[in-house]
């Protein structure tokens, strides 16, 4: 079994192609939030909160709108924007007095976080000078109380890039099984395996080994990416985590391989596994928060697969909670490799 | 002697229509058996109960003595198998694919692949991969990791459909090769002249049925008459030339205007007669075509239907 095993994985490695690919996939979505977190060299994304309803508030919210510099948003109250602010969704928060006008009788307030001083001091300056241009007048007095705050504990590149792992793992463990097994029907590869006395379930069980090792190489690869090149802090024991990996990994692997059992071809049984992994991505809450989503979706993301799976992940991964606290995802974990295991070993084809 | 294979009744159905319909056969140790007839008479799945791949709707099939539903295991640890179409893993070379088909079986009955590879002359590809084959060097490795265990029993599932002329016979040497080794031997084929020139023993089926079992020698022998003779002339016979012809031991029958098949009965005797009539009778052919039976006109015989579609 070890010998069909280390032949999988030889298997893997000489099928660069799509190994490459399935790799690829998630990686380029992990360089490409990795390059939008940090990505605004030179520009400042601000959330305005306007607490005045004068028209000297509405002229200068339009005054820093125009400046090319400045990405600004208005949110309604200053806890969504100091929320925003934690989960690295914007930059600066912008608190404009209720009794803002142009005698500056009350003081602006920016706050922002500790991460990036440069950037800090830039956007500091811009705005003053901003301020100075609508009237010269007040240039001398400092009309901007700054609040630094501490860098956030998790950032929302942080959350993706675990939702990224889940993503991965998903999309290459029920794709290339389902596209494995489907080939091997086709070519009557599992035929010859069965006339030889190889025990059966030993050739699933070197299957799903070579795809769990392939998997814990692609997790280290998302995360050690994100870690390395975009500074992503991932905490919580490196074990529970690979733990989790691994039991959602079986999930899927299982998936794949009743996809492989539903079609009839490698090409049908690919379609039919993106059928299934895409809309997850969206509906266990990858890349945005579920509970946001409207009508039953809430509900559909929990009977999901991946959602205890990116719960778990990001329970121990950011909040570096212990295993047993996600007693529940795993539960709904191991619930899932029961049963995708019976309706995987009932609908399997051989021929 | 002994049996490498015994069937008895056996049956084997696929919802209501009978694949294999009541056969029953023997194949004895050291012998090459060839299972004669043409698509869809049931070669295959017979096989495939032999190799444990499906289990018999009903009757006994023991294989090396032994049951193939009480020891499917053993059995298929002590024959080799060469599937119909089956492919190996692309991305392996062929010592790689033998090396993993070697792991599957005991230990103490693997063949060592270098030297499988040099008895099938694939020796100095052993680290090509099988998608770079031609199509007889594929057929070649598919029978090499029919071998890997040492099997006392081959079954091979039509070893040389799709080959062309040259592998075909190169084919028919390994198998010799292999049974000469002391290998018990038992084929598939649609080709008479591959059953005639490897076969001790040929079975023929059709449409899930056994319709022969016996040497090719005296499947031929079986037949009423012994020579096939195709007689174009230049001007259709006369009543007169063919009543004549009649008077031999023959059949006549008339294919088209000018061409008659004679079957023609009583040996080599007969065929002098047949001679010296047409040329007593005065008949002008263009072309006579004088053929001993083959197992061809044994089939056609047996089940009134050509083994092959005409080329």
């Amino acid at each position: 079994m070890i010998q069909l095993t280390l032949h999988n994985l030889k298997i893997m490695a000489r099928n660069r192609h799509s190994t490459f690919w399935a790799l690829f996939f998630p990686l380029l979505l992990v360089v490409v939030f990795g390059l939008f977190q940090v990505g605004n060299f030179g520009g400042a994304d601000v959330n305005v909160v306007n607490n005045s309803t004068n028209e000297a508030s509405k002229e200068f919210i339009a005054q820093i709108s125009s400046n090319n510099f400045f990405e600004v948003s208005q949110v309604d109250s200053i806890e969504t924007a100091l929320t925003r602010l934690n989960n690295g969704e914007t930059e600066y928060v912008l608190t404009i007095p209720s009794e803002f006008n142009y005698n500056m009788d009350g003081t602006l307030s920016l706050q922002y976080t500790d991460q990036d001083p440069q950037q800090n001091e830039i956007t500091l300056l811009m705005l003053s000078n901003l301020l100075n241009q609508s009237n010269a007048e007040f240039s001398s007095r400092n009309l901007i109380q700054t609040i630094e705050l501490k860098k956030p504990e998790t950032t929302y590149f942080d959350t993706v890039l675990l939702g990224l792992v889940g993503l991965g793992i998903m999309t290459n463990s029920i794709i290339s099984i389902a596209v494995k097994i489907s080939n091997y029907r086709n070519q009557s590869i599992l035929k010859r395996m069965l006339v030889t006395p190889l025990p059966i379930w030993k050739f699933f069980a070197s299957e799903i080994a070579a795809h769990l090792i392939l998997a814990i190489i692609q997790a280290i690869i998302i995360l050690g990416l994100g870690i390395l090149l975009f500074g992503a802090s991932i905490r919580g024991n490196p074990a529970s985590l690979l733990f989790i990996i691994l039991m959602g990994s079986i999930v899927f692997l299982n998936i794949g391989f009743i996809m492989s059992a539903w079609t009839n071809s490698p090409s049908a049984a690919s379609g039919m596994g993106n059928a299934i992994a895409l809309p997850m991505i969206f509906f266990s809450g990858t890349f945005f928060s579920v509970t946001t989503l409207p009508w039953i979706m809430p509900v559909v993301s929990q009977v999901l697969p991946l959602t205890p799976m990116l719960s778990a992940l990001r329970d121990i991964g950011l909040n570096g909670y212990p295993i047993w606290s996600v007693w529940q995802d795993i539960a709904a974990l191991a619930a899932w490799i029961v049963v995708t295991s019976i309706i995987a070993i009932k609908v399997f084809r051989f021929s | 002697m002994d049996e490498a294979i015994r069937v008895e009744s056996l049956k084997k159905y696929y919802g209501k229509f009978a694949a294999v319909d009541d056969i029953s056969f023997n194949v004895q140790s050291g012998e090459i058996f060839g299972i004669l007839g043409p698509n869809g008479a049931g070669k295959t799945t017979t096989l495939e109960i032999l190799e444990g791949l499906h289990s018999p709707n009903d009757g006994s099939v023991t294989v090396l003595n032994l049951d193939v539903l009480k020891h499917p295991k053993e059995i298929k640890s002590r024959i080799g198998v060469q599937l119909q179409s089956s492919a190996y893993y692309d991305y392996l070379n062929l010592l790689e694919i033998l090396t993993l088909l070697a792991s599957f079986y005991p230990p103490n009955v693997r063949a060592n692949p270098t030297e499988i590879l040099r008895k099938v002359d694939l020796e100095n590809k052993s680290r090509q991969r099988v998608n770079t084959l031609s199509g007889g060097e594929k057929q070649r490795f598919t029978i090499a990791a029919s071998l890997i265990n040492n099997p006392e029993l081959l079954i091979l599932d039509e070893p040389t459909t799709g080959l062309d002329p040259r592998s075909r016979r190169n084919i028919w040497q390994l198998i010799e090769g292999i049974n000469q080794s002391g290998i018990t031997v038992v084929l598939t084929t649609h080709y008479m002249d591959e059953a005639e020139a490897l076969c001790r023993r040929i079975a023929i089926m059709d449409n899930g049925h056994l319709i022969a079992v016996d040497t090719p020698a005296n499947l031929r022998a079986s037949l009423e008459y012994q020579h096939a003779v195709k007689l174009t002339v230049e001007t259709p016979l006369t009543e007169a030339q063919i009543v004549s012809l009649n008077n031999l031991d023959a059949d006549i029958e008339t294919k088209s205007e000018n061409t008659y098949a004679i079957k023609l009965k009583g040996g080599t005797a007969s065929l002098d007669l047949l001679l010296k009539s047409i040329v007593a009778d005065n008949v002008k052919f263009q072309n006579l075509e004088i053929t001993p039976v083959t197992l061809e006109d044994v089939f056609l015989d047996l089940t009134g239907n050509e083994l092959q579609e005409a080329p």
